[in-house]
Order: C-alpha cells, then sequence, then structure tokens
C-alpha cells in the first residue's frame, strides 16, 4: 500500500488539500490505521495552536495615543528626510572619482607615515629672574642685577606677576596721589 | 496659507482615523506573529508608518486594509528574521483575568511557553503561515495574499510548519 507523505497528512488535516487529493487520501485513512493516527496527531496539535491567539490585556486608549504620536513623528521625520536627499544627481564614487580618492588617501597616509612629528620646544630654565623687593621690582640675570624700578616711598605698592614672568607693581604717590603701575618683563 | 493649514489638519485628521480604525487588528496580527507586546507595538507604528507614506494606496478603504495587512505580516517577518528568533513576553505580561489562580496562571504561562518554543524551530515565513492559518483561521488564500506569494508555497510553508511543530511536541513528550 503507497502511502501518503507526511505534507499531504498535515495539510488534510486542516483541510487545505486540493478536491481530489483530499478525497484520494481520505479514502486511504478509511483502511490505514497507521496515517490516521497521524492526521490525529496533527489534529491534535492544531488544537492547541488558538491557544496563541489570546492577547494580552492592554490599554486600547493609551496604545492608540501612543501610536498616534509615534506615527506622527515617524511621518515628520520622513518628509525631512525626503526632502534634504538630492533630486537627481548623486556623485557616485567610480571611475576616476575612485583612483583621484584613492590616490589623494595614499598621499596623506604616506604624508604622515613619512613627514616628522614636530618636536615639543625645548625648555629653558632661565636664570633670569623678576622680583619683588621691599623698595620696588628688580631684574636679575645670572645673579647680577640688571634692573631696579623703585616705588617711590610709596608705602603700599600691590604686585601682579604675569604668566610670562612679568611683574606690575601698582602704587599712589603720597605727595602727588598719582597712581603709578610699573611693569617689568624680559623675553628671550 | 490657512488653505494649506486646513489641508495640512484634514490630513492629519484622515490619518489618525485611519489608525483609530485598524491599529488593534493590525497589532493583534504583529503580536500573533512575534508573541511580545513591546515589539508588536513598535512594528504596528512601523506598519503604519509605511503605509501612511504612501496616501495614494489608501483611497479605497478595503484594498487599503488588504494592503496594510501585507505590509504588517512583512514587517513582522523582517523583523523575525533580523532578530533570529521571537523575543516572548514575560510572564507578567501574558494574558490574564482577575478570576483566575496563581495556579492557574502558571499553568497556562508554561503551557503557552511550550508552544513558543515549538513556534522558535519554524522559519519566518513558515511561523507566518502557520499561524494565519491555524491560530487566525484564515483560508489559505489569504495567507498567500498575505505573504505574497502563490497558495501552493503557502501550503509548502503551512505543511512544513505542522510537521516540524508536531515533531517539537512528539519529543516533549518523551
Amino acid at each position: 500500500m503507497r502511502h501518503p507523505n507526511q505534507a499531504t497528512l498535515a495539510l488534510h488535516a486542516g483541510g487545505d488539500l486540493g478536491r481530489i487529493r483530499n478525497w484520494w487520501t481520505a479514502r486511504h485513512l478509511t483502511r490505514c490505521a497507521e496515517c490516521r493516527e497521524e492526521v490525529a496527531g496533527y489534529t491534535e496539535m492544531r488544537e492547541l495552536l488558538p491557544d496563541l491567539a489570546d492577547l494580552p490585556e492592554i490599554s486600547w486608549n493609551r496604545m492608540a495615543a501612543e501610536i498616534k504620536a509615534n506615527v506622527r513623528l515617524g511621518l515628520e521625520a520622513g518628509e525631512c528626510v525626503r526632502s534634504a536627499e538630492m533630486p537627481s544627481h548623486r556623485a557616485s564614487l567610480t571611475g576616476w572619482r575612485a583612483v583621484v580618492a584613492f590616490a589623494s588617501v595614499v598621499v596623506l597616509v604616506g604624508g604622515c607615515l613619512v613627514l616628522e612629528r614636530p618636536a615639543p620646544p625645548a625648555v629653558h630654565i632661565a636664570q633670569t629672574a623678576v622680583e619683588s623687593t621691599g623698595d620696588g621690582i628688580q631684574y636679575q640675570d645670572g645673579g647680577d642685577l640688571m634692573l631696579g624700578l623703585m616705588n617711590g616711598g610709596a608705602q603700599k605698592a600691590s604686585y601682579t606677576l604675569g604668566a610670562q614672568g612679568s611683574m606690575e607693581a601698582r602704587y599712589v604717590d603720597p605727595e602727588t596721589g598719582s597712581i603709578t603701575v610699573n611693569t617689568v618683563s624680559y623675553a628671550q | 496659507m490657512s488653505d494649506a493649514i486646513e489641508s495640512g489638519l484634514e490630513l492629519q485628521e484622515r490619518q489618525n482615523r485611519f489608525i483609530s480604525l485598524h491599529f488593534r487588528r493590525i497589532f493583534a496580527q504583529i503580536y500573533h506573529l512575534v508573541q511580545n507586546v513591546a515589539d508588536a507595538q513598535d512594528l504596528t507604528q512601523e506598519s503604519f508608518i509605511k503605509a501612511l507614506q504612501h496616501q495614494e494606496q489608501l483611497k479605497d478603504e478595503q484594498k487599503a486594509a488588504h494592503w496594510l495587512s501585507r505590509i504588517a505580516t512583512n514587517t513582522a517577518i523582517d523583523f523575525l528574521r533580523r532578530s533570529g528568533r521571537a523575543t516572548f513576553c514575560e510572564l507578567d505580561e501574558a494574558p490574564e483575568s482577575q478570576s483566575e489562580s496563581p495556579e492557574a496562571i502558571l499553568l497556562r504561562s508554561e503551557h503557552r511557553e511550550y508552544l513558543e518554543d515549538g513556534l522558535r524551530l519554524l522559519s519566518a515565513r513558515e511561523r507566518a503561515a502557520l499561524i494565519m492559518r491555524d491560530v487566525e483561521g484564515l483560508p489559505a488564500e489569504e495567507v498567500a495574499e498575505r505573504l505574497n506569494c502563490s497558495k501552493a508555497t503557502v501550503r509548502s510553508h503551512i505543511a512544513n510548519g505542522r510537521t516540524k511543530f508536531r515533531r517539537y511536541m512528539e519529543r516533549r513528550k518523551r
């Protein structure tokens, strides 16, 4: 006896065979207990599957509002993308463009590899010093006093040290009341 | 200017009506395939965006409904292919009714997990065909239309799906 294959039995269980195949399979099943058992197995399986149709408890109103809002955003984003797209001519990286691009990359990478990285500037510890004293600002080089700017008898002078090694003294002349600013800086 | 604003509002109103009319059905359809609420909601949104980007297809309501169903099915199948497998819901996300005892909830959850494990063995199209035919009860012709393939191909998917699922059930019985 020639048995129908598993696919035929599986389709027969769901009534999915064409009329002639269905009739032939049904006729076979009346005489074949083995195939009847197979079809019963498929039928049992089909009876279980509808359990997957259950939906979880959902707040439909909330979901509707979320979906509407997100769809709106999605459509607006799509509009933005479409309007930003080039209308017709798109430059493609083929032919001579590809050759030029490749050559540029090679030159760039080669240049980076060949060129020496600039050395950081050497830091010289200068022995030059600008400092404030009780009388004013002194500029010394190698321990020798090169310049001295006196505060001219002012009792209170305020000193400001610059980041570049400069120094500034501000004081009020006790006799005239005028403000004097002395700035000493040196250059290498 | 005001005409443009008005037509924009009208369009938005029409789109909202379209979503309200179909979103439950589309969500359910996608949920049956992916078996996960969050993914189903994302894919529902994606389907509506795809559909509403082609307003001209939505003039005939009946055709629009079929077209939307097809987009939803394809979107879900693409998702299943991309993710490699379905991501199924957590226990507390599973459907439940107030009257159910904790034991009944647990049993139902285990049963659902058992079925979902079986679905994982199927390809995306086999799963879609099997669910549309045996869970949603759609005729093979409509399944073919939604999957955009011939009835013979759908039959092949359904037969493969049933055979694989049944083998899985037999293995689990042993």
